[in-house]
This record gives C-alpha cells, sequence and structure tokens, in this order.
C-alpha cells in the first residue's frame, strides 16, 4: 500500500512542478500540496504493511493526540518558526529603504561611473562590483528597482546593448545576494530551524564557500559581458526619461559610502545581529545625510514611512514565505513514501549530486524543481529525507539553482520582469545571454561547493 | 442561475487558485496635468543654449562638472553639429534626412513596437549602419499634429524625419571621430602617477546630434521639445513631469496645471 501512496505522492509533486513552471499563485499552489500530503501520507498508516510503519517512528501516532499534535507542528510551530526570518527581511527592506532615501546608493553609483568613464568596459566592471556589494545589504524589488534606473540609463547612454546592459546588472544583483545576510536567514530555514545548528553562521557560511560563490558570479557575468559586448555593436538611442525622485539626485557625503556593508561586514567579523547592524547602519546614514534635520515629528514620519515603503516591496514574497514552512514540515512525513519509491535512486553521494544538479540547473527556471523559492522546495524535502547531506553542502546545493538561475537569470524573478519593461529587451534575448551565464557560473560554484563544503563532519549534520 | 452567470461567479476563485503570478509594478510619482500646447508652447520659446542644464542632467558624468563649463561645451557642441549638418548636405547635395540616408547605404527600419514605462524609446542607431525609427510615438504624435491649434506652434514638422536625422549624425560622428570635437573633447576623470583615464562627454554628442537634426530639418526650435511631445502620447501625467523638469532647468517656472476636464 506504502508504494500506491509513494506514487500518488509523487504525482502530484510533478503537478506542483508543473503549476509552478505555469506561472501560477505560489502561495496557494504550496497550501493546497501541504493539505495533500499531511492527509495521504497519514492516511496511508491505516492501509500500510505494519513493517513500513515500523521502520519510520515518524509515522507512528497515538490516537487523535498524536494525530493533532502532527497537525499542530505542520500549521502552527512551523509558520512561528518562521517569524524569526521574517523580522530580518522586514528590517532588511527598510534599511534597502533608507539607502535609497538618503541617496548613499545613487551617490555610489554615480562616484563609480565617474572612474570608469566612456569606457564601458571598464564602466561595467567597476558598477557590477558596486551593485554586488550594495546587493549584499539590500535585497527585494523596490531597491533593485530603485538601482535599476540609475544604471541601466547610464550603460546604455555609453552605448551597451541594452540586453547586455540588463544581463549584467542583474547578474551582479544576484552575486551580491550570496552574501546578504536576509536571504541567508531565509534559505537556512528551509534546511533547518533557526535556533538548530548555531555554528552554521552567515560568518562560517561566507568563510568556507559564499565568498567564493560571489566571486564566481560576479567574475563570470563581468567576463561574459566583455565577450558578449566584444561581438556586439555600440548603439546610441535617443530616449525620453522622466525623472523618478528627488532622493536620485541626492548626494551623499563620501565617507558615508561606507554604510551599505556595515550590517554585513558586523555579521560576517563579529557574528553581530543582522537587525542590531541594520539599525546603526540605517540611523547613522540617516542622521550623517542630514536627513533627520526636521522636528522629531517629522523625523519619526520619515522612519515609519521608510518602514512601511519596505515592508511593501516584501509583502508578495511574504504570503508564499509563510505557506512554505507548513510545507517543509509536511514533507518530512511524506518522505519515508518517497524512500519506497525512490530510495534506490536518489544520489546519495555528494560527487553525484553536484553532477546531476549541475546538468539538471536549467530546472531551476521559471520556478522549476530546483530552486527553493518555486518547486525546488518540494525537491530538497524529498532529498533531504531520503539521504543524508550536511546541512552546508544541502545548502549550497539549493542556492546554485535559487540564486544564480532563478534570481539572477530568470523572467519570472519580479525585478528580471520589471527590468524587461523598463529597458524593452525582449525575454528571449535576455534568456540568450543569461541562460549561458547560469551554467557557466553554476557549474563552477558546484566545483567550488563540492571542493569546499564536501566531507564535512558528524557535526553538520541533523 | 445560467451557466454564464455561474462561471463569471466562479472566475475570481480560479483566478485566485490559477491566475497568473501578479508581479507589483512600482508605483512613480505623481504630476500635475497640463494642456499639451501651453507645454509646447513654453518649451518652443527656450533658446537652444539654454537646455544645458537639462541635457547634462542625463550625462553620466555630470557631477564633475561646473555650469559654466557646461555652457561652453553646451555652445560648442552646437557649433558642431551645426557645421556637419551644413557640410554633410553640401557633400551630397541632398537636404531631406531620408535621402541623405540612403545616399550614405544606412539600413533604416520602421518597427512599431508598443511603448509603456517611463522610459520611452523613439530612435535608436547600431553601429555600423543600422537605424531604427520606433513608429508607435510617432503616430501619435502624428495624430497630434492635425489638430491647428498644435500645428501653429509645432510648424510643419516631420517627426520621423527629425529622429532619423538625429541618429545619422551618430554615423557622420562615427565616420569622422578621428576630427570631430565632440570625439576630441575629453576630460581626465583621474590619474595615478602615469596611470590616468580621460574620457569623452557623451552629452557632446548628444548636443551635436540634435543640432545636426536641427539644421538638417530646419526647425526653428530645439528638437528637446519632442520629449515632451512624444512622451504626451504615452502619458500625459509622465510629460507634463518632464515639462516641469525641463522649465526648472531652463531656470523658467512652469506653467499652472490644468484643471482635468479639457485634457484629454
Ligand atoms: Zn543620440
Amino acid at each position: 500500500m506504502e508504494y500506491v501512496v509513494g506514487i500518488i505522492l509523487l504525482l502530484s509533486f510533478f503537478g506542483l512542478a508543473y503549476y509552478c513552471i505555469k506561472g501560477h499563485n505560489l502561495m496557494i499552489g504550496f497550501l493546497v500540496i501541504t493539505i495533500l500530503w499531511t492527509v495521504l501520507p497519514l492516511l496511508g498508516t491505516v492501509f500500510a504493511s505494519a513493517s513500513f510503519i515500523e521502520a519510520n517512528p515518524i509515522l507512528q501516532y497515538e490516537g487523535s493526540k498524536g494525530l493533532i499534535k502532527i497537525l499542530n507542528s505542520i500549521y502552527q510551530s512551523a509558520p512561528e518558526g518562521w517569524g524569526t526570518t521574517l523580522v530580518n527581511v522586514c528590517w532588511g527592506a527598510w534599511f534597502g529603504r533608507v539607502l535609497m532615501d538618503t541617496g548613499i546608493a545613487s551617490t555610489l553609483i554615480r562616484k563609480t561611473v565617474e572612474l570608469g568613464g566612456d569606457k564601458p568596459m571598464v564602466t561595467i566592471a567597476l558598477l557590477n562590483i558596486v551593485t554586488a556589494l550594495i546587493f549584499t545589504a539590500m535585497t527585494g524589488a523596490g531597491p533593485v528597482i530603485a538601482i535599476g534606473v540609475i544604471v541601466l540609463p547610464i550603460l546604455m547612454s555609453l552605448g551597451v546593448p541594452k540586453a547586455i546592459a540588463m544581463f549584467s546588472f542583474m547578474g551582479s544583483v544576484a552575486a551580491g545576494i550570496y552574501l546578504n545576510p536576509v536571504n541567508f536567514a531565509q534559505y537556512r530555514a528551509f534546511f533547518i530551524q533557526p535556533d538548530e545548528m548555531p555554528d552554521f553562521t552567515l560568518g562560517w557560511y561566507a568563510a568556507h564557500w559564499g565568498y567564493a560563490a560571489l566571486l564566481i558570479m560576479l567574475i563570470a557575468t563581468t567576463v561574459l559581458a566583455a565577450i558578449y559586448l566584444k561581438k556586439s555593436k555600440t548603439s546610441h538611442a535617443w530616449a525620453a526619461q522622466s525623472r523618478s525622485g528627488a532622493s536620485e539626485q541626492r548626494n551623499a557625503p563620501i565617507y558615508t559610502l561606507i554604510l551599505p556593508i556595515v550590517p554585513v561586514v558586523l555579521k560576517i567579523w563579529l557574528d553581530f545581529s543582522v537587525i542590531g547592524g541594520f539599525v546603526i547602519a540605517g540611523f547613522l546614514a540617516l542622521f550623517l545625510c542630514g536627513r533627520m534635520k526636521g522636528t522629531f515629528k517629522e523625523n519619526c514620519q520619515l522612519v515609519n514611512k521608510l518602514y512601511y515603503d519596505g515592508v511593501v516591496d516584501t509583502a508578495p514574497l511574504v504570503g508564499f514565505l509563510l505557506t512554505l514552512p507548513m510545507f517543509n514540515s509536511v514533507a518530512s512525513y511524506a518522505s519515508p513514501y518517497f524512500k519506497v519509491i525512490l530510495g534506490g535512486v536518489m544520489p546519495k553521494n555528494e560527487l553525484v549530486v553536484c553532477i546531476v544538479f549541475a546538468v539538471l540547473l536549467c530546472m531551476g527556471l521559471f520556478r522549476g524543481p530546483m530552486t527553493l523559492v518555486g518547486c525546488g522546495a518540494a525537491t530538497l524535502g524529498v532529498l533531504s529525507n531520503v539521504a543524508s547531506f550536511s546541512v552546508p553542502f544541502l545548502y549550497a546545493v539549493f542556492a546554485i539553482p535559487t540564486i544564480t538561475v532563478n534570481i539572477g537569470s530568470c523572467i519570472t524573478q519580479s525585478w528580471v520582469a520589471w527590468g524587461l519593461a523598463y529597458t524593452k529587451v525582449e525575454s528571449k534575448d535576455f534568456l540568450k545571454l543569461s541562460i549561458p551565464n547560469a551554467y557557466l557560473t553554476g557549474v563552477l560554484q558546484y566545483v567550488a561547493a563540492f571542493i569546499l563544503l564536501g566531507g564535512l563532519g558528524a557535526a553538520w549534520f541533523i | 442561475m445560467t451557466k454564464q452567470e455561474l462561471q463569471k461567479a466562479l472566475e475570481p476563485i480560479a483566478q485566485g487558485l490559477f491566475g497568473k503570478q501578479g508581479i507589483r509594478r512600482y508605483e512613480r510619482p505623481h504630476f500635475p496635468l497640463r494642456s499639451l500646447e501651453t507645454m509646447l508652447k513654453d518649451l518652443t520659446e527656450i533658446p537652444q543654449e539654454e537646455w544645458f542644464a537639462y541635457v547634462f542632467s542625463r550625462e553620466p558624468l555630470n557631477g564633475k562638472f561646473q555650469d559654466d563649463q557646461r555652457r561652453r561645451w553646451m555652445e560648442q557642441s552646437i557649433a558642431c553639429g551645426r557645421e556637419y549638418g551644413r557640410r554633410i548636405c553640401q557633400e551630397y547635395s541632398l537636404s531631406t534626412p531620408s535621402e541623405l540616408a540612403k545616399a550614405m547605404g544606412m539600413k533604416v527600419t520602421y518597427p512599431t513596437y508598443p511603448e509603456k514605462t517611463d522610459r520611452v524609446l523613439f530612435a535608436e542607431f547600431r553601429e555600423p549602419d543600422d537605424i531604427r525609427i520606433y513608429m508607435d510615438g510617432v503616430k501619435k504624435a502624428k495624430k497630434f499634429l492635425e489638430r491647428p491649434e498644435i500645428s501653429s506652434i509645432l510648424g510643419k514638422l516631420e517627426v520621423s524625419e527629425l529622429l532619423l536625422a538625429h541618429e545619422l549624425f551618430h554615423y557622420v560622428e562615427e565616420k569622422y571621430k578621428k576630427e570631430i570635437y565632440t570625439r576630441r573633447e575629453k576630460i581626465r576623470l583621474w590619474s595615478l602617477g602615469p596611470l590616468h583615464n580621460d574620457s569623452t562627454i557623451i552629452a557632446l554628442s548628444e548636443i551635436a546630434a540634435m543640432a545636426f537634426a536641427r539644421e538638417l530639418v530646419k526647425l526653428p526650435y530645439a528638437p528637446y521639445v519632442m520629449d515632451v511631445f512624444l512622451v504626451y502620447g504615452y502619458s500625459p501625467e509622465e510629460a507634463s513631469g518632464l515639462y516641469e523638469e525641463m522649465m526648472e532647468f531652463a531656470g523658467r517656472t512652469p506653467c499652472a496645471p490644468e484643471e482635468r476636464k479639457d485634457v484629454e
């Protein structure tokens, strides 16, 4: 009987993958699948063979009390546990808004361009570095758009074809996200509870793989941009751009330009609180840039408005993030059935996992079964329960399709979709540039993951 | 309840479950509306030299310049564009941009590509000889030109010819890049011992391209007016914002916004 349940579960997994790829609502999709994956495995225990139940203690529960306990852990404890992550997301969004409002982000971009001048390749390389640095601290569609409306017109006015400008900018944003503490906390929660494995910090992760992942993506993107640029023809456009806001024109003092990386540096170096870092750097920015010169009431209103705008930036993600933990915890109940079906074919060796995932990188596109912010959450649920890998290794294995492929190269990413409309680049023209990068970067990152994170000791397993 | 009614009632539910993942558009600042006529009247009165602040506001290196420098560059680039306009017309003994483009062997295409964002693309030149004039905006502009109050301000105007003339300059500039002023004028961005980075100023090419275009189509006002005119077809609000910005850059006061009702 467990085979029948296993097969139905597997079919529903493919159904979910199809649903995600078609671009339907992720929050609802995961909610439905969570309910299905609760009902089937628990109902299955009634019909399954005794030896199967005996081998899987997770499926042994005592009467209605035990059942309710399981249901509570899925529908209450799991989303609550995600609360810690959510708070980080909100504060990160606030900090992003502060950097934009004070003009720090735009000044940083302008100063960078003033070093490169009319040499497109030099300017692209410098801008990529600065963009990646900025997005170690900022995330979300709001900040990407705010920086994009500065960077993209500059690149286009230098004669860089718009598709290359788009590709290079989006790739650098994704590179920065590899060290972003908010994204780290968010993805980490897919693998373990926030209080589990306290040694798996951003600092540890950065030193062991994060820096390498960022550098690989940054360098690969820049090198590819150079190659594309060599092959392409310079273009000049006559276009009208309306101004997008006063903050873009604001000049921040030079010494404040260091503030964007302060929270990340504090976190990596001292394992200092991320939110603490956001608060310190955020208020420093507001004061040093003269944004707090009003009355007390006006200042409060400004801080409040920035917080509001920041949270609105993240809103579309939040609903999805709050249903996902239910799914993550339900996956462990479904896993014994998957093990029956897939136990023989699932890769158990780290090298094999790296190779298989590297080959299947394209399935991280269109919210497919490899990306954590898509159907990949289900793949992780299956993989982590049928085979045993260390948490940092598994993190890297899934971070690559999520960040490099989905966030950096896919048109389903909200800000990439915005960029396509803004620059009027055709989807296929963007994908023609971004998919080679997804593979080049992704494969190198898997090599790095295998070398740097392979064969970790027992302390890194759960 | 008929079948259709039932379908309609169930639609929101189906949309919620299977509707596309909504992508949140970010909100642009709002600007009060103004009539096209008043805006064009005000803008056509600004002499070409006085557009420098607006032009340089789109220049990536603008933060490094002072106003007197911007003004000087503006004058010299205008002179450069005019001179090359005359020279090219003489060289080919032709005067309309489309004839010139043909004689120069350019590949000109007129795609219609709908625009909808805050960056409206009018025309493009790709090296070595590819020019695209985006017709969507041009067609909208033509409609406005049929109105007597608009055509009395803008005069006889072929928008696509004007756009083509601008893009032709980029070709001419490339051809004479060794000697042309807009490419020879450079600024030193930084130097470190023997290392240094000298850069041309992109705004100069654009200024000269506008002066060149104006010379070719004999326009009685500065071509920057087109920015507002062409954007108006897409969004009267964005056009009004652009107008406000242009007037402020030229040191003039924007006219008062209109009451909503008589603006289309
Ligand atoms: Zn131009």
